[in-house]
């Protein structure tokens, strides 16, 4: 934590040209980085203060072909929580551990890889499987899996017997 | 904080065993049970007489539990279903999300907080007024105006203030985007106002549409049952929007209003595609239509859709009927009628105007050039009321009169004859279109107006659209309710004015229309033209003496079957007004009744 | 010696929900510890994406049992940035009074949970009894007991019941009265410091390597690390409290900045008892239309609160329809749950795995979700 005042914004501007914007909560922003520099951009930022990785998850963009790495950083000094976004190639999803930086990572690694098949370069353990027991289906956070019929599929369909208590009705008017 | 006490400390606790519990003795928890909190989540009840099978709170439900089910003893009537929601509790989380979003209000949830069974099919259940055990159970959890689901309000629409009395500009100016979008988003796709709809027209589909932007899928829809959709868009009576679910707490969905939108706001290539998607090329017979009102028109382009090659005959010199001579302009404006008309048109449908079947072409002669006829000749005379004085000159008619508004306001003909003092008689939407019309045209002439209007029935009793009287009396309408029409005076063959006298009743003790007055308050309603709205009839010159015979009812309308065929002349078809009385979108309906028929008939025949 | 594999769970080892580790030992020692979450993994944040805005009211309770209003409110929080709507002033006290019950019900549920490990029930039976009185006042506010659904996207879902805050009153007064009684009988008690204290030590390097929040890092850094002073949400920055901290972090002492913050949440109550307006609007629509269609502008936003575990936030994503885009959760037990179990378990006893749950607040179902 050396850098902890508040105008990381434009140290970081002056330092790696990245612009950080306004999130829409307040005391949030949202920086947007090159797959290739996210992994230093990530290690300046915390080194700038951010010392805490709050979250790390992932969206899947099906219609535009890409996912997006989502990397939820605090600074508690400030009360800042800034959110670095980073695309990747849907078809080819590869992104470097960043658990060099944040050690608490490595979970979070995992469960991108386990529900999006997110692979991370250089951790030795993210497709350990997580929550997922004997999953045989694609990741299933992605979009296009359907839980619904896959679920269909795996079990079979109970029949409810819907007897339903036949209550005397009185019809009115 | 760090300083420990000795390890024998708990033993203090020992007063406990000489204090009141917190905790419920066992036994008490199924006999005696604790009185749950007025808010609690518990078991639902319904009141089924209440409840209109809207299905709403089976939508919004999270977890899927509750299906609507069938109920023996209710029927499927206007404005209800005959199914009431049936709750799975192996699903139910007990949010009541269901009884915050009921439209009707009929749902809640009970106190009670046990149910034990060994029987599995316990906890499918469906709710009454009782309640799960069948036994009167305070009410829990309701809703209130915090927890409300829906949206209550409708989105108010811009309209032309009153000084738009001296021309005829359409009043209501429709919704924008943003407006439609938000009025769209009220509705619950229930499907209530289908069943009442009498085209049975897609609303909850193309509301939909609005909601999502998609203006093709909107005209598609509509067009699947209604292919005048401008007109109906502006003037329909839309009767469906009484019986919409949201009706029953607050305002109904605007479904004339969202249905104008689309047509409005479509892309010409959006249109297009919505409303001849499903036209195809001519590949069965030719039908004839007589008559290019409402139905005339519905008939023909369903027509078109399965296949036959149309000719639509009309008397006028322009197609449309009613839509095209009757409807105000300042309601429908022409470019509605016209896009409209195109529309049917684009689709392959030829008109042959100026042709008055019976007179310049035989009924016969169609029979035999076409495979089959349909007849939606509609009602197109005025009704007279023979009252003394009524065969004065000045004594004008609704339908020529609002015809000849028309064709001067297209550049089609000069501009009527109108006085400085009129009385309108009749209290329908007619005579509305026909005083509000004289209104104009006297501001336009004469920089003043002056109209009476002598209705028969009282305010509450009316027949026209509340929103007739309401704009009617902002551009200065002079109505008389309650007051009927005894004789037109007369002095000096110039028309003084209209003899009223107050209505006691208007039907007798047998119900039979026989109006009866209070003699001791009677006035004149000063003008020097009289118009007479009263009502319309048809016109069946068409017809022979021996078809007249067969074919018509003590009411004089046409009888058909349920397709619109008539009995004894299986070629020959009916809709519209002739069958089932003035109302348009009662036209679209038969009209595209008949065009399934006369399709299946000439399928069918041998 | 040989190693032998102890299985920790899955079936409730002490308050936890389902949740297991796979322990390697040698006598008594852990030697290697494997967190096996997942047993209560129910999808939620698939469901999120399948369920209407408000349907989802019924599902993000259930991602924490004991605390489930901070689901509420993070969800709220973020669909009230993204529609740019204000709550109504009367809602966010009453948001604080429901957060803060939440609190004291779930520091009471970890008081008593610490009985099960350390075999001093008398502190489970009184801690669960407790909390009930609390769960009397939930169920007057909000017509259930656990899963409220009572903080919903523009305010909350109805006003205050008539006379609901001379109960409250009376809660907190006899809670005030028996918390002495609590603290002499458990956090003092012998038994209770031979097992708890000095024990599971958290030292500030480690809070920062896992990404520990709350009273983890609190009592550990000595940093006055809560998001109710760093970034006050509702109406925290106008209500007095203090953050209790401390810079030696053994088992005994997070209970007692527990213990501690208990009586800040009785101060908090208090005020807002006194502060909040005695009437007004409590609820702002976010979107127009029935709740069938009520959207969401598109946009993202990570919005979080200072759960009883420390940070919990969920990032939301609309893409302007009915039904979120997507929604993750950031449990707050996810870092000393997870890593925190496979680096730093190994090295204690068999029977300290449980107090290691306990106090360093691991929260099954918000891990899996
Ligand atoms: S209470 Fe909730 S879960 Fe139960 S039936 Fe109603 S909407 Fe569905
Ligand atoms: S929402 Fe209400 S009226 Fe509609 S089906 Fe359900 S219980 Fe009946
Ligand atoms: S318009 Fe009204 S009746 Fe029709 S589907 Fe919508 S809510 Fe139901």
């Amino acid at each position: 934590m050396t850098n902890s005042t508040n105008n990381w914004i434009e140290c970081l501007k002056k330092e790696t040209g990245l612009e950080a914007k306004e999130g829409t909560a307040s005391l949030q922003y949202v920086l947007d980085v090159d797959k290739q520099e996210a992994h230093q951009t990530l290690a300046y930022l915390k080194r700038a203060g951010f010392g805490q990785l709050s979250l790390l998850t992932c969206i899947d963009w099906i219609e535009q072909g890409t996912f997006q790495l989502i990397f939820i950083l605090m600074h508690w000094e400030l009360g800042h929580h800034l959110i670095v976004r980073a695309l990747l190639d849907r078809e080819n999803p590869e992104f470097t551990t960043i658990t060099d930086i944040y050690p608490g990572a490595a979970y979070y690694e995992r469960e991108v890889y386990e529900f999006f098949g997110v692979h991370f370069r250089g951790s030795a353990v993210y497709q350990k499987p997580l929550f997922l027991e004997r999953w045989d289906d694609m990741p299933p956070l992605r979009k296009d899996f359907d839980p619904q019929a896959y679920s269909d599929g795996k079990f079979p369909k109970r029949e409810h017997p819907h007897v339903f208590k036949a209550n005397v009705v009185e019809v009115t008017e | 904080m760090n300083r420990t006490k000795s390890m024998f400390s708990p033993i203090r606790a020992w007063e406990y065993l000489f204090r009141e519990p917190v905790t419920l003795h066992k036994k008490d928890v199924f006999v005696n049970p604790r009185e749950a909190s007025d808010r609690y989540r518990g078991f639902h009840q319904n009141d089924l007489s209440l409840c209109i099978g809207c299905g709403t709170c089976s939508e919004i439900c999270p977890t899927d539990a509750i299906s609507m089910v069938a109920v023996e003893g209710l029927i499927h009537e206007e404005g209800k279903k005959d199914e009431r929601p049936a709750f799975d509790y192996g699903r139910c989380s007990f949010c009541g999300l269901c009884v915050d979003i009921c439209t009707s209000d009929s749902l809640c949830m009970s106190k009670e907080y046990i149910h034990l069974s060994q029987d599995p099919d316990s906890f499918f259940y469906l709710p009454d007024a009782s309640g799960i055990h069948e036994k009167e159970a305070d009410k829990g959890y309701q809703r209130d105006e915090v927890s409300e689901l829906l949206d209550l309000v409708r989105q108010k629409m811009d309209q032309e203030d009153p000084s738009r009395k001296s021309s005829f500009v359409e009043i209501m100016k429709g919704y924008s985007k943003k407006e439609a979008l938000e009025e769209a988003a009220r509705c619950v796709a229930c499907g209530i106002c289908t069943d009442t709809c009498p085209a049975n027209m897609n609303i909850p589909e193309y509301i939909r549409a609005v909601f999502d932007d998609d203006m093709e899928e909107g005209m598609r829809q509509i067009y699947k049952t209604n292919p005048l959709a401008n007109v109906c868009g502006r003037i329909c009576t839309h009767k469906c929007e009484e019986v919409c679910a949201i009706s029953h707490r607050g305002e109904p969905v605007a479904i004339r209003w969202l249905k104008r939108y689309l047509v409005d706001h479509a892309s010409e290539e959006d249109y297009e595609a919505g409303a001849l998607s499903s036209v195809t090329a001519f590949v069965q017979g030719k039908v004839a239509v007589v008559g290019s009102g409402p139905s005339g028109l519905s008939c023909a382009y369903y027509l078109r859709t399965l296949g036959y090659e149309v000719s639509v005959y009309e008397s006028q010199a322009l197609p449309g009927g009613v839509i095209r001579y009757g409807g105000p302009e300042y309601r429908l404006p022409e470019a509605s009628v016209l896009k409209d008309i195109s529309m049917i048109e684009k689709a392959g449908v030829q008109f042959i105007c100026n042709t008055k079947v019976g007179v310049d072409i035989t009924l016969e002669t169609l029979h035999a050039e076409y495979d089959a006829v349909f007849l939606g000749t509609g009602f197109s005379l005025s009704r007279p009321l023979k009252i003394p004085g009524y065969e004065h000159p000045d004594v004008l008619y609704a339908i020529p009169f609002l015809a000849s508004v028309r064709d001067y306001l297209r550049d089609m003909g000069p501009i009527p004859v109108v006085d400085q003092k009129a009385v309108v008689i009749g209290g329908g939407n007619v005579a509305f279109d026909v005083a509000r019309s004289l209104v104009r045209l006297q501001e336009k002439l004469y920089g003043t107006s002056c109209v009476h209007m002598a209705i028969l029935e009282s305010r509450d009793q009316m027949l026209a659209d509340a929103e007739e009287l309401e704009e009617g009396l902002e551009e200065g309408l002079q109505v008389h309710f309650a007051y009927g029409p005894q004789s037109i005076s007369i002095v000096d063959d110039r028309i003084k004015g209209l003899h009223v006298t107050k209505v006691q009743s208007i039907f007798d003790a047998e119900g039979r229309f026989n109006p009866s007055y209070d003699q001791t308050d009677q006035k004149v309603l000063e003008g020097t033209q009289v118009y007479m709205a009263i009502g319309q009839m048809p016109e069946y010159a068409y017809l022979n003496d021996e078809m007249r015979d067969r074919v018509l009812t003590k009411r004089g309308l046409i009888a058909v079957t349920d397709g619109g065929q008539i009995e004894g002349y299986p070629w020959l078809f009916a809709g519209g007004d002739i069958v089932r009385g003035p109302d348009i979108i009662n036209g679209v309906a038969t009209g595209h009744q008949a065009a399934k028929a006369i399709d299946l008939w000439l399928q069918t025949k041998p | 010696m040989k190693e032998v594999k102890l299985f920790l769970g899955p079936q409730h080892p002490g308050m936890h929900g389902n949740y297991s580790v796979h322990m390697y030992v040698d006598g008594d020692m852990i030697k290697k510890a494997r967190p096996t979450p997942g047993f209560l993994h129910r999808g939620f944040e698939k469901l999120m994406e399948r369920r209407f805005w408000m349907g989802n009211l019924a599902l993000i309770p259930r991602i924490c049992v004991v605390e489930p209003d901070i689901n509420e409110m993070v969800y709220a929080m973020g669909i009230e940035a993204l529609a740019d709507v204000d709550v109504p002033e009367r809602a966010h006290w009453i948001r604080m009074i429901i957060l803060e019950l939440g609190r004291l019900a779930i520091h009471m549920m970890s008081i008593g949970g610490i009985g099960g490990p350390t075999g001093m029930y008398t502190a489970t039976y009184w801690g669960i009894a407790q909390r009930d009185l609390i769960l009397d006042l939930f169920e007057k506010i909000t017509g259930a007991r656990i899963y409220h659904m009572y903080i919903v996207p523009g305010g909350v879902r109805k006003d205050l019941p008539e006379g609901i805050l001379e109960d409250l009153a009376k809660v907190l007064d006899q809670l005030e009265k028996n918390l002495p009684e609590y603290e002499e009988l458990i956090l003092r008690h012998p038994i209770i410091h031979t097992r708890i204290k000095d024990n599971i030590l958290l030292p500030a390097s480690v809070v920062w390597e896992l990404g520990v929040t709350g009273i983890g890092m609190r009592s550990a850094t000595g940093a006055k690390n809560d998001l109710r002073k760093v970034k006050p949400y509702a109406r925290y920055d106008q209500v007095e409290f203090d953050v209790p901290t401390a810079t030696y972090s053994d088992a005994l002492t997070r209970m007692n900045l527990k213990y501690q913050e208990m009586h800040q949440s009785i101060r908090i109550l208090r005020q807002v008892m006194e502060k909040m307006p005695p009437d007004g609007p409590v609820r702002t629509a976010f979107s127009p239309g029935s709740a069938l269609r009520y959207t969401v502008p598109a946009g993202m936003v990570y919005t979080a609160v200072e759960s009883s575990r420390g940070e919990y936030g969920y990032f939301i994503v609309s893409d302007g329809k009915e039904k979120p885009y997507r929604i993750a959760v950031r449990g707050a037990s996810y870092a000393q749950g997870l890593l925190g179990i496979e680096k730093y378990l190994p090295g204690y006893r068999i029977d300290d795995a449980s107090i290691w749950m306990d106090t360093m607040g691991v929260c099954s179902p918000e891990i899996d979700r």
